[in-house]
């Protein structure tokens, strides 16, 4: 016979002042199987916990209903205190009289009524309980951390540094990611090349990192602790353990009219190339779809001229597969390009460029060695325009979010140009300024107030080319919407920060969740900013939303912490709430007929082939089996299992049954 | 005919397959036989009156032991075995699949492609008398439609020949026997009717290979085969899946292909 304890908390006023809690506690203690039954102001503190662990111990119970919060927040709580009095954690259920009750309800009778009924239901379910125990998976304490931009480098630096095994995986040739495109870094204007290059060449020499670039993910299989990831090593077509990066073959290279990726096309780079001059590793790739030789079938020239014989031709992609504990996704963002935008002439006026282009022009490794001058005819603009929030918080555009960094680093362009082109105009078009942050506001102040820059308030709406000008027509609207007309020499686009180009295809790959723009989504916008919803996996920087640089770092820090909470245990502690198939005796052995729709029907590939051997090895029947490392316990599987052969520990059919039929016979 | 009985001798002679599953004349209609001797060869018949899915005797276990066997098989058997071996349920290894063509040719299927080219190509046996029923049914409103199948299914006795007769309940424990928690009274009465009735719907769709055996089997003569008809329809309509398809591992409710309509959720 059970002996079920029920405990009815108050919340503080949360529940009580719309739920009538005596009357609650009142009407369980009358409920079948219910030893005992109480109601007190907060039964999660530690004397509301003391409550529960001696009702436990001096009624002898075998089932414990807390009424209270969601079972989000304190089921943690009040299985420890069963744990602690000696009763089996998972006999312990909650019923949500708060989120699911007396915050969305008026007080009156009915509340109150209903209050009892999920009291009720949880009872019946609570009677059908049986004890489980918490299940110890393995863990392979190796990171994968995918994409090596500053997100990636630091995760993966401070993983590497708090001694565990890392492994990076960058689809470029060379780390480093947008970062290393930039100029000056806001707010302190150093030099982003300065300070990320050290951390750069730390990622390549670190004993615990083994850096792949020109790499993708290409499958990911496993589950938390026990990842197993295939990666496809792109054929650079050069062999790394002959080349010496002396850069000889770059510089013979004919086809050299290839736009520049890293210059975000402003300047040219041949087939065979390094990304910049300080990449790492600073060793060559042939862009194949470029390569004369791949293209026409001859050419060669690299091969002719390479000391040390280091370019292969022939060389195929390569998979490999490493055993991976976590992993860190760090793919990082991009920004629309001009041809996205109708009204700014589609991207065909040379002197229109993005926020990125500009910081290629400022830039002293870029194609202008830091001056800036119109890429149309290599002159220095006179009159600049900065449009703030291009795409950007324009629903029209399908983008209504704010992409973040362009406040601040559309001052800092501002602020770069005005430094370098003494007696420049400079304009910024702009919707809010928000400069949340530690020194951002001052530094937007100092570009409006010791640098002079045009701050106008307005959208602007279109831009026409006018005698080797642009027209730039806008509205002021702090001046009550006055028109404004510019000829600018050059103008700049914040464009929206967008995510990458194949996040989908690899969060699909993954199992992780993104949103509508494809960013990827994190477990809990607050509490689990760098979970995603696939345990084991984490994420950080932009590929979750645009983020500045020390956002990003921190990001970056807190997955690292979490990756190296993980790795130091050496087993997974899981909750037991998983699916299982049934198992009898001979000769039926399970009621699983082995038809695997289940398998189908499984998000997590957790469903296995189990087979069911006799005393001479041969197979009697094949049945399916959960892993419970990859088992989510979501229970796809055990509704779309006809005969009811998986069923879910703590969330059994019976005990869900109970918990439905409880309502129904009144 | 005799070129399948033929067919059937020389498989057994030869020991390639240890039974022959085809039909042979009965009372009144066509019947069931297993022969195991080439001599009996000679009671097989096939044609337009062998409707019986015998696939439903493939994953019979206590007849089939661990024999090689023959199959003379139905279009709609056909399509019953295709979604077997996409269960697991049966192995062609184990399995000679015969059929007797419009043509009365009889052809011998090598791979799942084989049938499945057959199929695509071959006339679907149309079942002229449901026609009717059918026409009126989806002139009916929901309302009316409720009322025909409540008078219908009253009258279920539940004797599960309908289970019996279908290729696809080879469960070991159907959902009628849970009992823990029990799903379906067990007893009939019309709402206990209905709900085995729908269950039984459910757990055909997308596997359902429309062959009418479980409406042929009612002793009531119900119309039950045309619930799972409709749900043919609805997951041919609503989810790309072909009932003729190769084994792919397809199943209408757990797997996703971008053919998928999704008209309706909205």
């Amino acid at each position: 016979m059970s002996k079920i304890g029920v405990f009815i908390c108050h919340c503080g006023e949360n529940i009580s002042a719309t739920v009538d809690c005596e009357k609650v506690a009142a009407e369980a203690g009358k409920m079948d199987g219910v030893e005992f039954a109480t109601d007190y102001k907060y039964m999660c503190s530690d004397p509301g916990q003391t409550l529960i662990k001696n009702a436990i111990k001096e009624k002898g119970l075998t089932g414990v209903v807390v009424g209270a919060c969601s079972p989000r927040m304190h089921e943690p709580t009040f299985r420890k205190a069963c744990a602690e009095a000696g009763l089996n954690p998972y006999l312990c259920e909650m019923s949500n009289l708060r989120e699911h009750c007396s915050w969305v309800h008026e007080k009156n009778e009915q509340t109150t009524e209903k209050a009892i009924d999920l009291v009720k239901m949880l009872v019946e379910k609570v009677k059908k309980n049986k004890p489980l125990n918490a299940i110890k998976v393995p863990i392979t304490k190796k990171a994968l951390v995918i994409g090596g931009g500053i997100a990636g480098i630091q995760a993966a630096l401070d993983i590497a540094n708090a001694g565990q095994q890392v492994i990076m995986v960058e689809k470029e040739p060379s780390i480093g990611g947008h970062m290393s495109q930039l100029s000056e870094t806001f707010p302190t204007l150093d030099c982003s090349q300065c300070i990320l290059t050290p951390r750069m060449v730390e990622v390549a020499q670190h004993p615990n990192i083994t850096l792949y670039t020109y790499a993708e993910l290409e499958h990911l299989d496993g589950f938390i602790g026990n990842f197993k990831a295939t990666i496809r090593l792109k054929a650079k077509s050069v062999d790394y353990k002959l080349c010496t990066g002396c850069g000889l073959c770059t510089t013979k290279c004919p086809s050299k009219k290839i736009p520049s990726e890293f210059n975000e096309g402003l300047g040219m780079r041949t087939a065979i190339y390094t990304p910049f001059p300080q990449a790492v590793p600073n060793k060559p790739v042939i862009d194949r779809a470029n390569c004369t030789y791949y293209q026409k079938g001859k050419c060669k020239v690299c091969e002719k001229v390479c000391p040390t014989g280091a370019i292969q031709y022939d060389l195929p992609d390569q998979f490999i597969t490493e055993d991976i504990g976590a992993v860190v996704i760090a793919t990082g963002f991009n920004v629309l390009k001009t041809d996205f935008f109708p009204e700014y002439g589609y991207g065909k006026y040379a002197d229109v460029l993005t926020g990125l282009q500009f910081e290629r022009l400022a830039s002293a490794s870029g194609p202008t060695l830091g001056e800036i001058r119109r890429p149309s005819d290599g002159k220095v603009p006179k009159k600049i325009v900065f449009i703030a929030c291009s795409g950007s918080r324009d629903p029209a555009k399908g983008i209504p979010y704010c992409s973040k960094i362009c406040c601040m680093y559309t001052a800092k362009h501002a602020m770069l140009y005005q430094h370098k082109v003494h007696d420049g105009e400079s304009y910024v078009f702009y919707m809010d300024i928000r400069a949340g942050g530690k020194n951002y506001e001052e530094f937007v102040r100092r570009a409006i107030e010791d640098d002079g820059v045009n701050y106008i308030r307005g959208r602007v709406a279109r831009i026409y080319e006018k005698d080797g000008k642009y027209i730039v027509k806008g509205a002021d609207t702090l001046l009550g919407s006055k028109p404004v007309e510019i000829e600018a020499d050059m103008v700049v686009l914040a464009t929206a920060g967008v995510s990458n180009p194949g996040a989908e295809e690899l969060a699909q790959k993954m199992h992780v969740s993104y949103d509508a723009y494809k960013f990827f989504a994190e477990a809990h916008p607050k509490l689990k900013p760098v979970e995603t919803n696939t345990a084991g996996i984490f994420l950080c920087g932009a590929c979750q939303a645009p983020k500045d640089i020390p956002e990003t770092v921190g990001m970056a820090s807190g997955a690292a912490a979490k990756v190296i909470g993980l790795f130091s245990n050496s087993e997974l502690t899981r909750e037991p709430l998983i699916a299982v198939v049934n198992r009898s005796a001979p000769p039926v052995f399970s009621t699983c007929v082995g038809c695997f729709m289940c398998q189908t029907a499984c998000p997590y590939n957790a469903i296995e082939r189990e087979e069911i051997k006799g005393r001479d090895g041969s197979v009697i029947k094949t049945v399916a089996k959960v892993n419970p490392g990859l088992c989510q316990g979501c229970g796809t599987c055990v509704a779309f299992c006809r005969s009811k052969a998986i069923d879910m520990q703590g969330f059994s059919n019976e005990q869900m049954f109970a918990e439905v039929m409880a309502l129904l016979n009144e | 005919m005799e070129e399948l009985r033929k067919k059937a001798a020389e498989l057994l002679q030869s020991g390639e397959v240890q039974m022959v599953i085809g039909y042979e004349e009965g009372t009144r209609h066509p019947r069931p036989c297993f022969i195991s001797s080439a001599d009996d060869a000679a009671k097989l018949i096939y044609d337009d009156r062998c409707t019986g899915n015998l696939a439903v005797y493939l994953t019979h276990k206590e007849l089939i032991g661990g024999q090689k066997i023959a199959i003379t098989a139905s279009y709609f058997a056909l399509r019953s075995i295709l979604r077997l071996l996409t269960e697991h349920q049966i192995q062609l290894d184990k399995l000679v699949v015969l059929t007797v063509s419009a043509e009365k040719e009889v052809i011998q299927f090598a791979t799942t492609d084989d049938i499945t080219a057959y199929l695509q190509t071959a006339p679907v046996p149309a079942r002229e008398d449901d026609k009717a029923l059918i026409e009126k049914l989806n002139a009916m409103s929901p309302a009316e439609r409720w009322e025909f199948w409540s008078a219908e299914l009253s009258k279920c006795f539940k004797c599960y020949a309908c289970r019996a007769a279908c290729p696809m309940c080879y469960c070991t424990k159907c959902i009628v026997e849970e009992n823990r928690p029990q799903w379906i009274q067990p007893w009939a009465s019309t709402l206990a009717n209905i709900e085995w009735h729908i269950n039984r719907a459910m757990h055909m769709t997308g596997r359902c290979a429309d062959c009418g055996a479980c409406g042929a089997a009612c002793p009531l003569g119900l119309p039950i085969h045309l619930l799972s008809h409709q749900i043919v329809q609805e997951v041919t309509d609503n989810f790309a899946l072909d009932v003729n398809q190769a084994v792919s591992g397809d199943n209408a409710l757990s797997t996703f292909k971008p053919e998928d309509k999704e008209n309706f959720i909205r």
